[in-house]
């Protein structure tokens, strides 16, 4: 395939029609505004959502959210569904960290409460909530717990001490998908075991918000979401875990892609038809890894509360809005053309966004559409948005997951000390706390994509709808 | 050591050399630990085998800087050094030799994901033997 030229649809999308010469099964769909459509072309992200166009059994078009940057094998922030029957499923399509996700949780308390006491909270999160760069988590198994987290995700939790009933309800698939913790490998549950209920490194952190601007006031009442009112954001996923899952299915298709007559542009898409024992075994260690997901944010959030505990003498009351995931493959019901399809919906750093009336989301939420989180980078802004019917419709119930990167870490760290940044975000009105300093350093805002600009394209092109932008206030990292 | 780093819009890569395949791949197997920890002070006090299998010297080297990483950031062991013995496109049987991840004789640095396919290239120029690999952090 030469130069990969995207054809302007409307204002806010464009397709990349399919070339059989690049075996492209299907067209790709991109959402996204000029500008941003001048960002995405820099990097390689447009020739992986061509590469992703070749998956066997691909429905619909390979597609592509504002947000999407270069990753492996499947950019980030790209959906493709495939034929539960006769199509495949792609570790890669997931990546390496199943159910990366945000949960947000709301507090009692405004920020004219919390600001005083800015700096205590922000220490005291920062004790009480491990980061886990350098050591263990503080949630400790016994033998056959990890098992039972494998199966159970936030639900083991809540049941074993670490938060509230309330908690499990309020997460996507009710914290848990059926799973099949043998298909795991103890590898994976070496690396995993330790770590539960640890933030992680890298993109991950959670930030103290306050809602700045209230955009559609029935869905923010649904949520009990007020203008400054305090909020905390959880941004993790299923830790090493999850990515010993995928590393040891990644290894394993590609060994045996040969037998199903597949093959491929790039060995980080391998693959395997989703009904075959491989396929199978995959999605159940999966789903594991997703529950394991969810557990660890269920810790997170039950340490947050310890920390709120310790320094407003109450725990603020603090209480889950929603939990989403950014990183799976969910089996799902779509007409496509008319027909009503199975599918395997591969969220490679995108976000479910059903609308109102969906059957999946919980019962405070029916009439609004599911709550949708889109973490800024950090110290910028936050989104709160809700699901539309319109994403049902063209992007198998999907939007963007964040800001999307645009410098490469070495190029952000360049000429930047993080003693200076520090004291930048500090004259903003923002704590920052990192486990390392490179942590600072490497994300800031100047190496994302404006998610402002994001947001625009998701909620006029009518996948999702804005609800409420949030500042920041503090920021833990490792 | 005979590495550099590579740029990744959102992750790292690295460029190793060696003269020799398994100079090569014990290269990669320190530009892997040195991304994650600071390995300057690791004692080898203990050993381990690190093996994998492959179908090709890519295929290969994923897998056993996969294995590598297992025992960083799984077994939390801070590897030092590589001693590679048979190595073939089909198999690597490498004993490494390390001590236990201690906070402060080896600050860490990133937390490494996975070892990635990613634009991944292993190959002989007028030097010797270079691979290229991308990590996910």
């Amino acid at each position: 395939m030469t130069a990969i030229e995207p054809i302007r649809i409307d204002r806010w999308r464009w397709r990349i029609p399919r070339d059989e010469s690049a075996r492209m099964r299907t067209d790709v769909v991109v959402y996204a505004s000029t500008e941003l459509m001048e960002q995405i072309r820099k990097d390689q992200s447009l020739v992986q959502a061509v590469n992703v166009a070749t998956l066997p059994g691909i429905v619909g078009p390979s597609l592509a959210m504002p947000d999407i940057h270069q990753g492996y094998g499947f950019p980030i922030g790209g959906v493709a569904a495939t034929d539960v029957e006769y199509g495949v499923v792609s570790p890669g399509g997931v990546g390496f960290d199943i159910n990366c996700g945000v949960r947000l949780v709301r507090t009692a308390l405004t920020e004219a409460e919390v600001r005083p006491r800015l700096n205590d909270l922000v220490q005291q999160i920062f004790r009480d909530v491990p980061c886990g760069t350098g050591g263990e988590g503080r949630v400790r198994l016994a033998k056959g717990d990890l098992d039972h987290v494998l199966r159970e995700g936030a639900r083991w939790m809540v049941n074993n001490g670490y938060g509230h009933q309330r908690d499990a309800e309020f997460a996507e698939a009710g914290g848990a998908l059926p799973a099949l913790p043998d298909k795991v490998s103890q590898r994976a549950k070496d690396r995993g075991a330790s770590q539960l209920g640890t933030l992680g490194s890298g993109n991950h952190f959670l930030e103290v918000q306050y809602v700045e601007q209230l955009h559609d006031a029935e869905a923010a009442a649904a949520m009990q979401l007020e203008a400054g009112q305090v909020v905390v954001l959880i941004h993790s996923g299923s830790r090493g875990l999850g990515h010993q899952v995928c590393t040891d299915y990644v290894a394993l298709m590609n060994k045996v892609m040969g037998k199903y007559d597949i093959s491929l542009p790039d060995r980080q898409l391998a693959c395997a038809p989703a009904r075959s024992p491989e396929g199978q075994d995959y999605l159940g260690a999966m789903a594991a890894g997703a529950n394991f997901a969810w557990a660890n944010r269920q810790g997170v959030m039950h340490f947050l509360r310890g920390a709120f505990q310790r320094v407003f003498g109450r725990d603020g009351r603090l209480q889950l809005i929603y939990d989403v995931c950014h990183n799976i493959a969910k089996r799902e019901s779509y007409e496509v053309e008319g027909v009503k399809r199975d599918v395997l919906v591969h969220r490679k750093g995108a976000t479910r966004a059903f609308p109102p009336g969906h059957r999946e989301i919980p019962a405070d939420y029916a009439e609004i559409g599911q709550p949708v989180f889109i973490p800024g980078s950090m110290g910028t802004a936050s989104w709160v948005l809700v699901g539309r019917q319109k994403a049902m419709q063209e992007t198998f119930g999907s939007v963007c997951h964040g800001a999307g990167r645009l410098l490469s870490r070495s190029a952000v760290r360049k000429g930047r000390d993080a003693r200076v940044e520090q004291k930048k975000f500090e004259d903003r009105g923002i704590l920052v706390r990192s486990e390392t300093r490179d942590g600072i350093l490497e994300e800031l805002p100047e190496a994302y994509k404006d998610v402002d600009e994001v947001i625009e394209v998701v909620h006029n092109a009518g996948l999702a709808a804005k609800v409420a932008r949030l500042r920041p206030m503090g920021v833990i990292k490792g | 050591m005979n590495f550099e780093i590579l740029e990744h819009p959102a992750d790292i890569g690295f460029r190793a050399r060696g003269a020799t395949v398994p100079e090569l791949f014990a290269n990669c197997a320190h530009a892997l630990v040195s991304i994650i920890l600071d390995c300057r002070d690791v004692r080898p006090t203990e050993r381990f085998g690190v093996c994998a299998d492959g179908s090709d010297y890519e295929s290969l080297l994923v897998n056993f800087l996969n294995e590598v990483l297992y025992f960083v950031d799984g077994r939390r062991i801070a590897l030092g050094r590589f001693d590679i013995g048979r190595l073939d496109e089909n198999g690597i049987e490498c004993v490494a030799w390390g001590e236990p991840r201690n906070l402060e004789r080896h600050p860490p640095k990133l937390v490494v994901k996975a070892v990635t396919y990613h634009q991944l290239s292993v190959r002989r120029d007028d030097q010797g033997w270079v691979a290229d690999v991308y990590v996910d952090i």
